[in-house]
């Protein structure tokens, strides 16, 4: 684990998710979905971070983010795991700055959090007649904020821990 | 012969000096023979800038605004009266405005968040209202906002009735924009166009709330049809609710 989770001020930034989550921009929004942003700050956290750090933000997130709908269903499982996944991915010696491949972490992320939000509606029998739509227009407008997005918190992120690869 | 040039002189010198009373003479035969053709026309002309405008129609439409408001309080304190004599669920207490603070884009959850909270007196399963109609609940609370689920949230479930036909119904949200009507009588008598309100017996929401139109209709659908319904209330375009008290709680 790196040292990122000791700056209160770069942990304080996840408060822009609920945020933009709450007050997603209409330009930013594909078919009046809004992309993933949980998934968008997430991501270059927990590659930088590493997985438990990943995993711990990701609960953290997710039990905030589940505070603003009302509801059962919960993203903090979907948010943990991700955050460990892509934690883990961070340590090994592969190169992932491209933009391609933040825009692939990003679309599979929002996938698994998408899945895991309608597996929950499915058991809870709240199915939405929009699902597959909104699983889409959400996967893909994430996708294409993913580069962007995330190269700049990488960037962000690694000028505060210089030593960190 | 002076005489008879005399007589000549003077019915010319006539004819020069009253040429204009012989013009206007004509004129007036013109008008009386084309039934004011003309007169008619410049008179509007000239009168046209103090036609009745406006102005006018405009205290014709608040007289009109006027009458239907006295009317509409009247049948109200009737109701009032009967509900009582029925025992029914009395009208709310007073509603409280509340802006909308948030609205999330459409996605998994179909939310408002409002800028009023438990501080103001508003709590969970308060039924919240906007120019055209019921659109939600309150879902959740803090001590300064509010979530309202929309009708359209797929986890939304409300009973209604159609007032035409008498029938009882559940409006479950699917995350569209059209919630649907699941009818709990096989035989449903509706037809596109009846309106939706809540039950004048309802116990959970205030009786007699606009919900929206019938829009479609299918009868094939087991064991009770089913109806898709157009709410009433633009959600887009609402950027002030209020919201009624649920019942036994009017402390406004």
């Amino acid at each position: 684990m790196a040292d990122l989770w000791r700056r209160s001020w770069c942990l304080a930034t996840g408060l822009i998710v609920p945020a933009l989550a709450m007050g997603s921009p209409r330009w930013l929004q594909l078919d009046a979905v809004a992309p993933a942003w949980s998934v968008l700050w997430l991501l270059p956290w927990a590659l930088v971070d590493g997985p438990i750090s990943g995993a711990l933000v990701g609960a953290g997130l997710g039990l905030l983010l589940d505070g603003l709908h009302p509801g059962p269903v919960s993203q903090l499982p979907a948010l943990a795991l991700l955050g460990w996944w892509w934690g883990r991915l961070g340590r090994r010696d592969v190169v992932l700055e491209r933009s391609a491949s933040l825009a692939l972490l990003s679309l599979t992320g929002c996938l698994v959090l998408g899945g895991s939000l309608l597996l929950q509606m499915l058991v809870a029998g709240t199915w939405p007649a929009s699902a597959f739509q909104t699983l889409w227009a959400q996967t893909l407008i994430t996708a294409l904020l993913a580069p962007p997005v995330c190269s700049l918190w990488l960037l962000l992120w690694r000028q505060q821990l210089p030593g960190v690869r | 012969m002076q005489a008879g040039r005399g007589a000549r002189f003077p019915s010319l010198r006539l004819l020069l000096t009253g040429w204009p009373w012989l013009v206007l003479a004509l004129l007036l035969v013109a008008i009386r023979l084309s039934k004011g053709a003309g007169f008619s026309d410049l008179y509007a002309l000239v009168t046209r800038p103090f036609w009745p405008g406006s102005a006018q129609s405009e205290w014709l439409r608040s007289a009109q605004r006027l009458d239907q408001q006295t009317r509409l309080g009247q049948l109200e304190a009737d109701n009032q009266r009967l509900r009582r004599l029925l025992a029914l669920q009395q009208q709310p207490g007073a509603a409280r405005s509340a802006p909308v603070i948030a609205r999330p884009a459409q996605g998994w959850w179909q939310q408002l968040m409002l800028g009023q909270g438990a501080w103001q007196g508003l709590q969970v399963g308060d039924a919240v209202v906007a120019p055209g109609g019921l659109v939600g609940r309150i879902a959740a609370t803090t001590p300064t906002t509010a979530t309202a689920q929309l009708l359209t949230d797929p986890g939304s479930r409300v009973g209604v009735w159609v007032a035409r036909t008498g029938e009882h119904g559940l409006l479950v949200g699917l995350g569209t924009p059209r919630p649907v009507l699941r009818f709990l009588d096989r035989d449903a008598r509706v037809r596109p166009g009846d309106l939706v309100t809540t039950s004048p017996a309802s116990t959970l929401l205030p009786p007699n709330l606009t919900v929206g139109v019938i829009q479609h209709l299918d009868a094939s659908v087991i064991p009770a049809p089913e109806a898709v319904v157009q709410l009433s209330a633009p959600l887009a375009a609402i950027d002030w609710v209020q919201v009624l008290p649920i019942q036994g709680r009017s402390d406004g």
